[in-house]
């Protein structure tokens, strides 16, 4: 019995058959073109980097979704911190300023962080829109763009 | 080298292997933005706004699948050899996944090879070796055809 490579193109091929049409028809899909964090038709607006810089540069507020340890270390220059894990206080403190800001962007740690989009969840149930730098901190630190430490904005 | 030709320990091996594998599916395909959030910790490949797609999604929504498949196809007997393989070759990929998070100093907590929530077990070098034990028992079913049927030519691909 020799063995035939192509059977493994074969399993590995319906395995991802099988995955998809789960995913399609499963129930439990999970959206394959944005972040598995975005629940289904939830109406988010992710930017990038370099979208972010120049929103910056334009006076949009930023928000820190990260544990304020995090953002003592170092944040986007301008940034409030709006710690996702001590949101209620951060926001009771925060409100009358986001409810007269037009464009905020909030970011969390990158990879696997959820933060931001659990912040911009609230806020839009508090119908205040704000958008999400996509990968956030690294995407911003990885793009050369300044930062500041300490606990001041 | 005869004793591992034995058709019924061939069997028995396909049915531990097969097993682990569709064990270490079922929660993977019950809760993929869970298995998703940790295909993200490895940071090694991560959401994309460039590609039409997110790698990673696409990779929690496929890759248990394919695991599930190995091992039904493991556990039943069939393309044993080529299931083998195929396991091996999904452990060779977890190997690397885990040797980056380590060599990178990433803190995988929950290394997703069995439970996506909770505590999970650590990508460590503990994991390492559970996975190159597996690995070894798929290579046995690659490379050691059972007896009693023709002897696979020489240059059998090695399994990475």
């Amino acid at each position: 019995m020799s063995l035939r490579v192509w059977r493994v193109g074969v399993i590995v091929a319906a395995g991802c058959v099988l995955g998809f049409a789960w995913n399609a028809f499963g129930g439990r899909g999970i959206a394959l073109s944005g972040n598995a964090y975005i629940k289904p038709g939830e109406d988010v607006v992710e930017i990038d980097a370099p979208e972010a810089k120049k929103r910056l540069d334009h006076g949009a507020l930023f928000l820190d979704a990260r544990p304020v340890a995090f953002y003592a270390m170092g944040h986007i220059p301008g940034a409030l911190p709006l710690p996702e894990d001590d949101f209620d206080r951060a926001f009771a403190r925060l409100e009358p300023r986001l409810r007269n800001t037009l464009d905020i962007v909030v970011y969390c740690s990158g990879y696997g962080c959820e933060a931001s989009h659990i912040v911009a969840r609230k806020l839009r149930e508090k119908a205040i829109p704000a958008a999400i730098l996509h990968e956030g901190w690294p995407a911003w630190t990885d793009a050369g763009y300044p930062t500041r430490g300490g606990d001041q904005p | 080298m005869r004793a591992l030709r034995h058709p019924a320990l061939q069997w028995l091996l396909g049915i531990a292997l097969g097993a682990v594998f569709v064990y270490a599916s079922l929660d993977k395909i019950e809760q993929p933005r869970e298995f998703a959030r940790i295909v993200y910790h490895y940071r090694l490949i991560g959401p994309s706004a460039a590609l039409g797609f997110v790698p990673a999604n696409t990779l929690a929504v496929t890759l248990p699948w394919v695991e599930a498949l190995t091992g039904l196809l493991l556990i039943a007997g069939l393309w044993r050899r080529e299931a083998a393989l195929a396991a091996a070759l999904l452990l060779v990929t977890f190997l690397v996944a885990v040797g980056w998070a380590l060599a990178h100093g990433i803190d995988v907590e929950n290394c997703g090879c069995f439970s996506v929530t909770g505590e999970g077990r650590a990508a460590g070098l503990k994991l390492v070796l559970q996975d190159l034990g597996l690995l070894a028992l798929a290579l046995v079913l690659v490379l050691v055809p059972p007896r009693a049927r023709e002897v696979a030519p020489a240059g059998a691909p090695a399994a990475a």
